[in-house]
């Protein structure tokens, strides 16, 4: 009975049980998460994602993945404590560090991993609303999409893991100063064109072979695409660009 | 040996140009230090041969092959008319195995080289029309042979002059001859009765169409039926081309400014 006693005193002991609870604890609320996670039907939710086809390929899925994600943050957390209750390695403020630093790490890769699945389902999301949009033109708008979840992800993931994400910020701005700034001067009839092409293909307020007015030309219309109508009456074909449809509007003659 | 030589010289006595159709690059390569102009005629130009001719199909008919090159050649300027030509081609096998002496005579155009280059819609867009038409007369709608017309280029006076028989399937959707879910979707709408229409640069505008051009003093070969007198009428009235395929002999034939301008057998492909 005293040896009982005179054992739980015993550091080296102590860590041995506090390590096998961690152990049995961190197993547990892996099966847990991983059940709660089916329940929520998150597996139909990834399906089909870039993401979970790479999980499924190395023969695991991302459900297995942030289970066994949140069992080793407590594996992690039980070592950890352990070796301070052994008194292995000697300091208070290392381990407060270590244990502050070690969830850290793990929401980072949970962001990330969580990034990856919606910025993958975004694009399908997105792709499959584009697709009532018959433009050829549009198919970059799902990466687009995908690309600043993508983006935003890995920036909440480095600013928790405690990296300087400043120097990204400011590129970020610098591309966009660049882009609003050298697109919007140098493109601007092209951008003006594109975004009345964009009503006009949706739309279709006129149709090939309407005879229609813009402005003082007047014809039939021979071809429509993004960035201008071609009018043709008896002699000569207009090229129209498609912001005077707009701005002059269209009299369709009848 | 050097009597039979001798027999053949006088195909190579005082020729202007020669013409290699497709040629590999090691027969091309024995050209490219001889005197006479040498003119690739092909589907693309592999060598960067300054003397070229883009053949937008590869015509199964060795006699349409030829006339084709000399036609682009002379268009091209590669070569003067009445010019003696030595064509090159492979008539049997995948190599080149025979030799054709002619010569370039502007009056004999049959306009089979005009229908690619000189039509308003883009040749590459009359190319991947043909295709699709040249597929579905191989393989039919689920077996049976199907007839299809397609009118290209100058759609807008096409619509003007022709009238819907239901609602246009493809109103509001882009999309273009060449794409690669179209094929299929073209087979499936081939049995819809009317002609589709399609515009300069390979956008499908209107299934169904009704075609109502004047059919007065068009010439096409008799025996052929109203889809190709409509063909025939309607590229007479507007700069378009047109392209059928019959249901009752499967052949495929283009038209342009009311004439039948080239007749292919899919089967042949």
């Amino acid at each position: 009975m005293v040896d009982v006693e005179r054992l739980a005193a015993e550091p080296a002991v102590l860590a041995m049980v506090v390590l096998a609870i961690g152990l049995v604890i961190g197993l547990l609320v892996g099966r847990l998460n991983r059940r709660l996670l089916r329940a929520a039907g998150i597996p139909g939710i990834v399906e089909g994602t870039p993401f979970e086809r790479t999980a499924q390929s190395l023969g695991t899925s991302t459900v297995d993945i942030v289970a066994r994600l949140s069992s080793w943050l407590i594996y992690g957390v039980a070592i950890v404590t352990s070796f301070h209750v052994a008194r292995l390695v000697s300091g208070e403020t290392f381990w407060l560090r270590v244990t502050g630093f070690i969830p850290q790490l793990f929401v980072a890769a949970f962001v990330l991993i969580l990034g990856f699945v919606v910025a993958d389902k975004a694009e399908l999301i997105v792709g499959e609303r584009m697709r009532n949009v018959k433009l050829p033109e549009t198919g970059f708008i799902p990466k687009v999409a995908k690309y600043s979840i993508l983006y935003i992800a890995f920036l909440v993931a480095l600013s928790q893991v405690g990296v300087s994400t400043t120097a990204l910020l400011i590129l970020l701005a610098a591309y966009l100063f660049g882009g609003v700034f050298v697109a919007g001067i140098a493109f601007r009839p092209l951008l003006q064109a594109g975004a009345s092409g964009i009503y006009v293909l949706l739309r279709e307020p006129y149709g090939i072979g309407d005879e229609i007015r813009v402005g003082e030309r007047r014809g039939i219309v021979q071809e429509v695409d993004l960035f201008t109508t071609s009018i043709e009456d008896e002699d000569t074909e207009y090229v129209v660009p498609n912001h005077r449809v707009l701005d002059e509007g269209v009299a369709r003659m009848r | 040996m050097d009597a039979l030589q001798g027999a053949f010289d006088d195909l190579f006595v005082d020729v202007d140009a020669v013409l290699l159709f497709s040629p590999s690059a090691a027969f091309f390569e024995r050209f490219a230090d001889r005197e006479v102009p040498t003119v690739v005629v092909a589907r693309e130009n592999e060598y960067d041969a300054d003397l070229f001719v883009d053949l937008p199909l590869s015509f199964e008919d060795v006699k349409q092959r030829v006339q084709f090159g000399v036609q682009g050649a002379v268009a091209n300027g590669h070569v003067e008319a009445s010019e003696t030509l030595l064509c090159a081609t492979a008539a049997f096998g995948d190599d080149v195995d025979a030799l054709f002496r002619v010569r370039a005579n502007v009056s004999e155009d049959n306009g089979v080289y005009d229908l690619f280059a000189n039509s308003r819609a883009d040749a590459a867009v009359i190319r991947d029309v043909l295709e699709v038409v040249i597929e579905l007369g191989k393989k039919g709608q689920k077996g049976e042979p199907v007839g299809a017309l397609f009118v290209v280029g100058d759609a807008g006076k096409v619509m003007n002059k022709s009238r819907p028989l239901s609602y246009n399937p493809f109103e509001k959707s882009h999309v273009h001859v060449g794409d690669p879910i179209v094929n299929v979707m073209l087979k499936e709408f081939s049995r819809l009765d009317g002609a589709f229409v399609i515009s300069d640069s390979g956008k499908i505008v209107s299934a169904y169409r009704y075609l109502e051009p004047s059919a007065e003093g068009v010439d096409i070969p008799k025996g052929l039926g109203t889809r190709h007198m409509a063909a025939g009428a309607i590229t007479r009235d507007t700069n378009a081309t047109s392209i059928v395929l019959s249901e009752s002999d499967g052949l495929v034939r283009a038209f342009k400014g009311g004439e039948l301008v080239l007749e292919v057998d899919p089967e042949a492909y």
